[in-house]
């Protein structure tokens, strides 16, 4: 979210008969005690300053207190105004309202107001006999807040504030595309993009493409819609469009699978695809691979090769697949229990994804052990345990789930 | 247009009366509201919307896994009426202090009772985005976004976590990377149905999920829904939005899968841990997600109306629906199955919501790149009635 930390500094808008109207610009990010102060003193208030004839002269006439607008904390107040003690026929927002836009580039004059825009959302009180508003949400960065004051029967004045300077210093990188391996079945289901940090919702489309081995963008290769992110938004799937991957289907007759068996791809990642704070990547990224033979064969595991490790040790047990697997759920769908219950340890995924390993905390105790297997554990192509991605209809359906795992023994000696 | 009558799964709804009293279980469900504690609605997300009974508002909530019930207060009863709001993403961002593009509508429904409008909304793109849920009030450009704060809610947790939660710690130290997005949610008298997809697994969860709520949906109903797609394969796939519908006096679910086939789904058949068939009518063409449904009836004719991500607005011909036969052949077409036809003057819409027997409301945005890409939306995005085709 680009919403920022509350800003806490202060500035004010001064208005009296001496004082023209001012629109102060300056980023509010350091922490100041005193608004009056800041305001005397700060170099915001000499900066680009429109005066407001009319405001000058209206109070000149009938307002000689010293009118100001000022940002403190998270709330904007208007001083050496005495707010009725109830609010105007229209209420508060009537006579005081705050404006988001975004902040014109530095140097350049403030955002105007647009016009049928509403005024930023918040709720209004009288504290210590001036009227005070505060917004529903946090300031963000990069953002503009023009305060306007209008006085029943006087000129508006308004004040210009900015929130905190966005971050624009690139710092997210792609860590990984997996499958990691340079061959793709055709039927290669899934693709996962690993960033070092949280990236923004909503705009893979434009920064991912596919390229045949001529570098011509290819169409219609992933699945449209919704992205689909893990919680923290550092993992990225991409779903090549099952509709060309499942035999029989039209768009499979038609166009083919999106993966050509001996056909040379290369998925590029831009640059620009922003982050969760709007900055682009520190680079681009691509992976070349090229297709091979559709992965039609579900995962077997009694054609996996555990390798048991040794007693009184902490080696690592090994589990080795003819075909690669879905990497992120490898890390989920394989378990190691013992004599004496589940088995702590870590896992390691390695060789394309055609290895797993476990080693445990503690060295292995000598005895029976079992790999546990989920039977929703799906290879790159989407196959299951027992459960290819799309069925001979031939073949007869199991009517109910069965049990949800399986186990593979093993023996530590 | 005909809607599914009473569907309820049968376990679950013993499984959520053993749990209370039946006289205590029968007060609740009639008073639902009455199950709705007050205080923070505490939202990580707000993504598809659905309206229960009584102007109770569904939140989906993806990132927090569960499914927020909030009580909007609003239930006086009010016919249609036109609305008509210009830039709205650009409003919305202005009330919340954002620039528009770091703003993101993701779900329309108009308050049945009230005909007010609701969009679910996130400030922000990124994972700590703030969930908003904002109000149209009907017939007019009035934006509100309600208090979530102190507000009567009660939330269940859509919490199916791997059988296999190891005590190994992840090969990055990573928490958990999977995440089951909502993609749709219908309620239908006494139970919330929810479909979503998953950035791991490949699957074909239905949940149904009794309302008022009873703990966890993880004891509530899973189905798995096979849909024979062209004759020799079939396959499981995950639905990306549906409805409920009768055909012939039978009570179906009509359900729109992400490789864009509509599959009709008998009620009787949705039985917790249950894998059933359901039945292809149509194909709505590849490269392509079909993302709402709104079914209607005009001229003694029923229609559905079906929005998708790259083929426009489609009209289907859903008289006789039942009459229709599977589709049994791979067609070299870009769609096959019932009749349906574009209406190309909708273009760029991205939700569809059901008003009344005349309108319905859309949500229009253009997007970056060619329509396949469904990139993000570029420019103003609309909120308008528009008269049913």
């Amino acid at each position: 979210m680009r919403s920022s930390q509350l800003v806490s500094a202060a500035a004010i808008v001064l208005v009296s008969g001496a004082i023209a109207a001012a629109q102060i610009h300056d980023h509010l990010a350091a922490p100041s005690a005193s608004a009056a102060s800041t305001a005397a003193t700060s170099p915001a208030a000499t900066s680009p300053a429109a005066t407001s004839p009319a405001a000058t002269s209206a109070d000149a006439q009938s307002a000689p207190a010293r009118i100001g607008i000022r940002f403190a904390g998270s709330s904007f107040t208007v001083s050496g105004w005495k707010p009725p003690p109830t609010a105007p026929q229209g209420g508060w927002s009537a006579v005081f309202a705050v404006y988001a836009s975004v902040a014109a580039a530095p140097g350049a004059s403030p955002t105007p107001v647009t016009p049928g825009l509403p005024a930023l959302l918040g709720s209004y009180a009288i504290e210590h006999g001036a009227l005070v508003f505060r917004p529903r949400f946090p300031l963000a960065a990069g953002m503009q807040y023009r305060a306007v004051f209008t006085p029943p029967r006087a000129p508006a004045i308004s004040g210009v504030f900015y929130g905190p300077p966005r971050d624009v210093t690139p710092s997210t990188r792609v860590l990984h595309i997996y499958p990691s391996a340079a061959v793709l079945p055709s039927n290669t289901l899934r693709l996962y993009i690993y960033f070092s940090a949280p990236m923004s919702r909503g705009e893979a489309a434009a920064y991912v493409h596919v390229l045949d081995a001529h570098g011509h963008v290819l169409h219609e290769v992933f699945l449209p819609g919704e992205e689909l992110w893990d919680p923290q938004f550092t993992q990225l799937t991409l779903t090549f469009d099952p509709g060309r991957i499942k035999r029989g289907l039209t768009s499979n007759e038609r166009m083919g699978p999106p993966i050509a068996p001996g056909a040379r791809y290369t998925l590029v990642i831009e640059r620009g695809w922003p982050d969760a704070r709007g900055v682009p990547l520190v680079a681009g990224a691509s992976k070349v691979y090229r297709g091979g033979p559709a992965l039609r064969t579900p995962p077997d595991p009694h054609q996996w090769r555990v390798g048991a490790p040794a007693a009184g040790a902490r080696g690592p047990v090994t589990v080795d697949f003819p075909h690669p697997m879905n990497y992120p759920l490898l890390q989920r769908m394989l378990r190691v229990t013992g004599p004496h219950g589940s088995v702590a340890g870590s896992i390691g995924i390695g060789h394309d994804e055609t290895r797993w390993s476990f080693t445990p905390r503690r060295a292995w105790p000598a005895g029976r052990y079992q790999l546990i297997v989920d039977r929703d554990l799906e290879d790159v192509a989407g196959n299951r345990i027992d459960q290819p991605f799309d069925i001979d209809v031939f073949q007869r359906v199991t009517e109910h789930i069965v049990t949800r795992t399986l186990a593979v023994p093993f023996e530590v000696r | 247009m005909r809607r599914a009558t009473l569907y309820r799964i049968t376990g679950a709804v013993v499984g959520a009366a053993a749990l209370i009293s039946g006289a205590a279980y029968a007060r609740i469900s009639n008073n639902p509201l009455n199950t709705l504690a007050t205080g923070d609605a505490h939202l990580m997300s707000a993504g598809p919307l659905a309206f229960g009974p009584d102007g109770i508002l569904f939140v989906g909530d993806s990132i927090g896994g569960q499914v927020m019930a909030i009580d909007t207060h609003d239930r006086r009863p009010a016919s249609a009426a036109k609305v008509d709001v210009q830039d709205i993403n650009a409003k919305i961002a202005a009330m919340v202090g954002i620039t528009p593009d770091q703003l993101v509508i993701n779900d329309v429904k108009v308050n049945p009772i009230s005909k007010n409008v609701y969009l679910s909304v996130s400030r922000g793109r990124g994972p700590d985005a703030m969930p908003l849920i904002v109000r149209v009030e009907r017939g007019s450009d009035r934006i509100s976004v309600l208090p979530l704060d102190d507000v009567a809610h009660a939330a269940v947790q859509l919490s199916d976590a791997p059988a296999s939660a190891s005590a190994a710690d992840p090969p990055n130290g990573r928490p958990s990377s999977r995440m089951l997005t909502i993609t749709d949610m219908v309620y239908v008298k006494g139970d919330l149905m929810v479909a979503g997809l998953s950035n791991e697994e490949w699957s074909s969860a239905l949940r149904s999920i009794p309302f008022p709520f009873q703990r966890t949906a993880a004891q509530g109903a899973t189905i798995q829904i096979w849909h024979s797609s062209h004759g020799r394969f079939e396959t499981q796939a995950p639905i990306r939005t549906f409805v409920p519908y009768d055909i012939d006096g039978r009570n179906y679910v009509l359900a729109a899968y992400t490789c864009t086939p509509l599959v009709k789904i008998p009620f009787s058949e949705l039985h917790p841990g249950a894998r059933i068939h359901g039945t292809e009518i149509a194909d709505l063409g590849a490269g392509n997600q079909p993302l709402d449904m709104v079914p209607y009836r005009r001229n003694g004719h029923d229609y559905i109306l079906i929005n998708n991500t790259s083929r426009g607005v489609m009209k289907l011909q859903a008289d006789d629906l039942g009459a229709y036969k599977p589709i049994s052949a791979p067609t070299i077409t870009n769609v096959a199955g019932v009749p349906y036809q574009t209406i190309s003057d909708l273009q760029n819409v991205r939700h569809l919501a059901r008003l009344d027997a005349q309108d319905v409301l859309i949500l229009t945005g253009k997007s970056s790149g060619p329509p396949w890409q469904a990139g993000p939306l570029i420019g103003p995005v609309n909120l308008q009635t528009i008269p049913l085709p």
